[in-house]
């Protein structure tokens, strides 16, 4: 049933044609020797990616997501192709870093926006400015004659073809898994962390006392007290609805006089009473995963000891660099004309450039 | 002289009248048994006797593994070699004091195991020692020279301190312990455990100067040689247990007295063929261990080895393993037709052929090797004319006598440095510092020439010979060693009259590093006998007498070499009391009494050998002392080319060796030689082929291991392809059959979401079917 | 404009997403891992590469917020707070390594690190 499957969300003949589209785009887009048509590709690419997602929005339009996820992806995967085609590893970074803005935009359409914020924060905040340091650290000392010249390693990809086939077939391959096992899903209907308003009494407070319902000198009401003489517990009675609406009752007590009982069904009930996404993914993270935190802490704490440890470590250029080094130094003195200067064959060359202490810049 | 001439003639008259006396009381109570009288009880301390030596060896490893630089190893081992000749004689007190009885002293647990229900379907070999007059005899000779000879050595080996030294004391104590358990287990594979660790110290030590190609290959061939005997001798352990079910001497006896029985009564033909093996069988071993005819050609190789080892274990102890073994089994060697038979032309052929060999070697250590040959094939005639008594006393006698030439033959090659040919010695009872020696060396050459009357070794042999004239059926083997007991006599008085007699000469040997450290020694050496005028080259050079360690030992063994006539010289003495009060005993059943030319055979041999002796001695007197001017010549020479190609012959020993050579280690040879092409080409082929396989898989695959970790991943995402790729086409055919089967899905199945109804909101409803039905229902 | 910020209305019980948006968002994320793939395997800049390697962590968490809208739980969020935090650690040390790498051959070049061929 799986071109069944399929074929109810994507026309699979489209989807195959935009991968195979884009796997040829990306082979020419890739940096490579001779003639390189990254334009050429890169318009290629695009027009596979568009194809795909025209091929999973044609079937049925009833389903389309709004036109931000179309604008989002469309960002995501053209920077992530701009990630991987750009010769500068600088401008790869900067384009990773708009995927990562995309792909904020596509969890804020997926009501994730702790979680879009902390992407930005932590991928385009800290982790891209650590690659952009590095990027700066190890970068070849440009000699005088070419300031801008590439590294060759940045100008010729490896087996670009070979790549962009393989991968070609993985993502026909992952589709078509992904629409068939999609489409023996069911999506959820409840949102199952709602009752946990239960454990936000303030919340509750200050919501029903922005409606109207509750005065200002009145407070949610507690239970018996326990036999030991602790407090009873506060007295919320709110669960998600079968329509995802929370429902229930609240008691609340005003001075000594007495109780009264607010229920979901007043008329005047605060229709956004309920669990804000950070609070959902707070209450996730520490009462459902308190192992995963400690474990995220553990590996975090590793890779910071490992750093600091790699960091310290000093390194000498290996024989062959040496030998390299050598001889490119040697050649632009030819190139220059001067002989007699301090890289002479059998000169060993000054600590600064070979110990790794960067301070001593280019010579 | 002639006050020593008076005195031999006064003990002859008493001595022999006494003998004569107590032989016929002797031979007039015949005892057809297994030998094996009633159990009692000692106490387990005994059981440490071989233990203490184990401990010795531990020690003595511990010595080379701290590196001792002392001689520390040989006072270990010449206390603990005591201390367990001490637990002897108590062991010896409490035998002595059960005549005819044994003990068992249970040590611990060893070799126990079932695999049936049934008696005989299970194997027990303790480590229990069995302790009879026989056990102590034995026991007492082996610690006791044992603790004499590693005095001797902890001078001998003295220019070996350190490693070697402590080496040869950890195989010196191995061997006492491993002699100790094949002399004293209390089953068959005790004493096979015995046998083979004893074999196992004789190949450390003939090899101990392992730098030597000769040593290696001596102690190469004593090894293997001592294999095949090896071979027989588990044979007929493992035949005995498969016949009586057990592996323990009493259990065994107890069970072969049926067979003793019909054996008495000549009913050869009842006795199942398989039991009259056995005894056969163990005979190989016996004749492998105690170098015997088809087997003896490791012995004299054996010299090789430090001479402490060859008086120890290749004179005096290991090499009578085998006659131990035949004593100690002698009620099966009954039970069976031929084995006594072969036993007994066995060992006089032997005797005979290394005496004619010892007659024409010319080195000193290598004549008393084939004279110990010799005098083995005496002890296995003993044990085979039936005589019994004869061949364990003629052990013990010559345990004492041969150690002590031997001892004496070191103590010369130790002085000469390494100095072992006839013909380059002359003199040494003239030098000063070897008085001892020459003593000691004539004490030892009248023993074994069997001078009447005042040796020990005189009566022992003298019991064989009386023995094998005895009984009407071994004659001729009577003859054979009458014969060989002149050409003892010849051989053993050549090396004296040659070597410490006559005029002073000497060469030194090869061996002069080993004297370095000796120097101080011989400071005060003679400088009298003209060494400088031979002209050797080596005019600094001097002989070193031996100090006192030597020379104590060679005292307290001339001691004993004639204290041993107390015990041997009555026919019913203390030695053969010993030996028929255990289970060797059994074989004093024959009553022979065959005549010698009309009288009583042992009597007459009392006479006949003594003029044979007598006779020998003579001869070496005039062929090689009197009249001899030089070292290397003798009147001897010229009676060689009058007897043929003869004497070349017996110098190079009858040619035996290149006859096996010939015979067994040419054939063997080319078949090993064929058997190494086979090997190489079809096994060695064979396995390389399933070697290359994968060789040259690897070499079609080792370039996509070329280290680019870029291929890696790409070899990684494209196996996940392939795998997605697999899935895919999998899945769908699935599909393909399972849809032939089932109704067709409509339009409106799963993945999309039910049309809207046009009066709701299109998206609210298209999103949520349930949230839909729960709108209908407030509605 | 009620239908354009559907999906972006905050309120305490967020619509179901129906198979066919999850569909969408999936397929965004398998390109956006091929993508990293490709560039991984191409690629011979060792920071290009780890770039890459991101991106592949970026799609994968695509997908683990998509599935977690879906389920209407947040069990996939808290996921890529992980998954954050395993990128984190492996910038940290990877680049670490780069840097080593970089100083002990002055070059960034993957090619040249095939000691281990066969």
């Amino acid at each position: 049933m799986v071109e069944l499957a399929l074929a109810n969300l994507a026309s699979p003949a489209l989807l195959y044609a935009g991968c195979a589209l884009g796997a040829i785009g990306i082979a020419l887009a890739l940096p490579r020797k001779g003639v390189s048509p990254q334009i050429v590709g890169a318009l290629i690419a695009g027009a596979g990616l568009g194809a795909m997602l025209l091929a999973i929005g044609i079937v049925n339009p009833r389903v389309l997501p709004n036109y931000h996820f179309y604008i989002f992806g469309f960002i995501a995967l053209g920077a992530s192709l701009r990630v991987i085609t750009h010769p500068r590893p600088v401008y790869a970074a900067l384009y990773f870093i708009l995927t990562i803005l995309a792909s904020a935009g596509l969890y804020v359409l997926m009501s994730a926006e702790f979680m879009a914020f902390a992407l930005i924060i932590v991928y385009a905040g800290a982790i891209l400015i650590t690659y952009l340091f590095v990027i700066m650290l190890a970068t070849e000392t440009p000699t005088a004659d070419a300031v801008e010249a590439l590294s060759e390693y940045d100008r010729y990809s490896r087996e670009p073809v070979l790549g962009s086939i393989t991968g070609l077939v993985l993502l026909a391959g992952l589709t078509t898994l992904i629409g068939r096992g999609v489409g023996e899903m069911q999506p959820a209907s409840i949102y199952t962390n709602a009752d946990r308003i239960e454990w936000l009494p303030r919340k509750v407070e200050q919501s029903l006392r922005r409606a109207g319902l509750m005065l200002p000198d009145e407070h949610i009401a507690r239970g018996e007290p326990a036999a030991n003489g602790a407090p009873g517990p506060l007295l919320i009675s709110l669960n998600p609805g079968p329509d995802g609406a929370i429902v229930g009752s609240v008691t609340v007590a005003y001075g000594q006089a007495g109780t009264k009982v607010i229920s979901s069904d007043d008329p005047n009930w605060p229709a956004d009473l309920g669990i804000s996404n950070p609070e959902g993914v707070g209450f996730t993270l520490l009462a459902d995963h308190p192992g995963g935190i400690e474990v995220a802490g553990v590996i975090l704490l590793m890779a910071m000891l490992g750093a600091v440890v790699l960091a310290r470590r000093k390194v000498q250029l290996d024989e062959d660099a040496r030998r390299d080094l050598m001889a490119r130094r040697q050649s632009e003195q030819l190139a220059r004309g001067g002989v007699n200067e301090p890289f002479a064959a059998n000169t060993p060359l000054a600590p600064s450039t070979l110990s790794g202490n960067w301070e001593g810049g280019a010579a | 002289m002639s006050g020593l001439a008076g005195q031999l003639a006064i003990m002859h008259e008493t001595l022999g009248s006494l003998a004569l006396a107590a032989g016929d009381a002797a031979h007039a109570q015949p005892r057809f048994g297994t030998g094996v009288g009633a159990k009692f009880d000692v106490p387990r301390l005994f059981g440490l006797i071989p233990f203490i030596p184990l401990l010795a060896c531990a020690l003595c490893g511990l010595c080379a593994a701290m590196k001792v630089k002392t001689k520390l190893p040989a006072a270990i081992t010449v206390g603990c070699l005591l201390a367990s000749f001490g637990l002897t004689i108590g062991l010896y007190a409490q035998v002595h004091a059960n005549p005819g009885d044994f003990a068992i002293i249970h040590a611990f647990e060893w070799i126990n195991f079932q695999w049936g229900q049934s008696e005989a379907q299970s194997l027990t070999a303790n480590f229990s020692f069995y302790a009879d007059s026989l056990t102590a005899l034995w026991m007492l000779f082996v610690t006791g020279l044992a603790t004499l000879i590693a005095l001797y050595a902890s001078e001998y080996m003295s220019h070996d301190v350190g490693q070697g030294y402590c080496r040869f004391f950890m195989a010196f104590s191995l061997f006492v312990f491993s002699m100790a358990c094949l002399v004293m287990g209390d089953n068959l594979a005790l004493l096979f455990l015995g046998w083979e660790g004893v074999g196992l110290c004789s190949y450390l030590l003939i090899g101990y100067f392992y730098k030597k190609p000769s040593a290696v290959a001596a102690a190469k061939k004593a090894f293997v040689v001592n294999r095949i005997g090896d071979l027989g001798l588990s044979l007929g352990v493992m035949l005995a247990f498969v016949q009586f079910g057990s592996l323990e001497y009493a259990e065994i006896f107890r069970k072969a007295e049926p067979f003793l029985a019909l054996a008495r009564d000549g009913q050869w033909q009842d006795i199942p063929w398989t039991v009259q093996l056995i005894p056969i069988l163990l005979t190989i071993g016996a004749f492998g261990k105690s170098a015997q005819l088809p087997l003896y050609v490791w012995l004299p190789d054996a010299m090789e080895g430090p001479t402490p080892v060859s008086a120890l274990i290749h004179a005096a102890t290991m090499v009578t393993a085998g006659v131990y073994l035949v004593a100690r089994m002698f009620p099966l060697f009954l039970v069976s037709e031929h084995a006594l038979t072969i036993v007994a032309w066995g060992g006089a052929l032997t005797a005979l052929l290394a005496a004619t060999i010892g007659m024409a070697q010319f080195d000193i250590k290598r004549i008393m090797a084939y004279s110990t040959v010799s005098q083995l094939g005496y002890m296995f005639c003993g044990l085979g004319v039936m005589g019994v008594m004869g061949g364990p006393a003629h052990v013990f006698t010559h345990a004492f006598f041969k150690a002590m030439l031997f001892l004496a033959c070191g103590a010369v090659m130790h002085g000469f440095a390494g100095q072992l040919d006839l013909r380059k010695l002359s003199g040494l009872g003239k030098m000063p510092g070897w008085r001892i020696v020459t003593v000691a060396m004539f004490v030892g050459c009248i023993n074994l020439a069997g001078v009447p009357f005042i040796t020990a070794g005189f009566y022992s042999k003298d019991t064989i010979l009386g023995d094998a004239f005895a009984n009407p059926a071994m004659v001729p083997i009577g003859w054979i060693l009458l014969i060989t007991a002149g050409l003892t006599a010849y051989y053993t008085f050549r090396v004296f009259f040659r070597v410490f007699v006559g005029p002073a000469y000497y060469e030194p040997g090869d061996e002069l590093h080993a004297h370095d450290d000796h120097s101080h020694d011989h400071a005060h050496a003679n400088k009298d006998h003209g060494h400088d005028s031979h002209g050797h080259g080596h005019s600094a050079w001097q002989p070193h007498p031996p100090g006192w360690a030597i020379n104590t030992v060679l005292i307290l063994l001339t001691i004993l070499s004639f204290a041993a006539i107390v015990t041997v010289f009555k026919a019913d003495g203390w030695l053969y009391r010993m030996v028929t009060n255990s289970s060797a005993g059994a074989g004093i059943a024959a009553d022979h009494h065959h005549k010698f030319f009309g009288f009583d055979a042992h009597a007459a041999m009392k006479v006949v050998s003594g003029i044979v002796a007598i006779a020998g001695i003579a001869v070496a007197f005039v062929l090689h002392y009197s009249g001899r001017t030089s070292a290397a010549t003798s009147k001897a020479d010229s009676l060689v080319p009058m007897l043929g190609p003869i004497p070349r012959w017996a110098q190079n020993k009858w040619y035996v060796d290149e006859f096996y050579h010939f015979l067994f280690v040419r054939p063997l040879w080319l078949l090993s030689v064929v058997f190494a092409a086979i090997d190489k080409v079809l096994v060695d082929g064979l396995v390389n082929v399933f070697g290359w396989v994968p060789k040259a898989l690897a070499k079609t695959a080792r370039p996509l291991q070329n280290g680019v970790l870029h291929d890696y991943a790409l070899r990684m995402a494209g196996g996940v392809a392939l795998l997605l790729l697999i899935i895919v086409l999998m899945v769908n055919r699935g599909d393909r059959t399972s849809a032939a089967a089932s109704i067709p899905p409509t339009d409106n199945s799963i993945g999309t979401l039910p049309a809207a109804p046009a009066a709701v909101d299109p998206i609210a409803v298209s999103l949520d079917p349930i949230r839909a039905k729960a709108q209908e229902a407030v509605r | 404009m009620n239908t354009l910020f559907c999906t972006l209305a905050q309120s305490g019980w967020p619509e179901p997403m129906p198979t066919g948006t999850l569909f969408h968002y999936l397929v965004i994320s398998a390109a956006m891992f091929v993508i990293g793939l490709i560039g991984f395997v191409t690629r011979r800049n060792l920071i290009i590469m780890f770039l890459c390697t991101e991106l592949m962590f970026q799609a994968a968490g695509l997908s683990l917020i998509a599935f977690s809208r879906f389920h209407l739980n947040h069990t996939g969020e808290t996921f890529v707070i992980f998954v954050l935090t395993v990128a984190a650690a492996e910038a940290a040390l990877a680049l670490a390594l780069v840097v080593l790498l970089f100083r002990r051959k002055e070059s960034l070049d993957a090619e040249r690190w095939a000691e281990l061929r066969g």
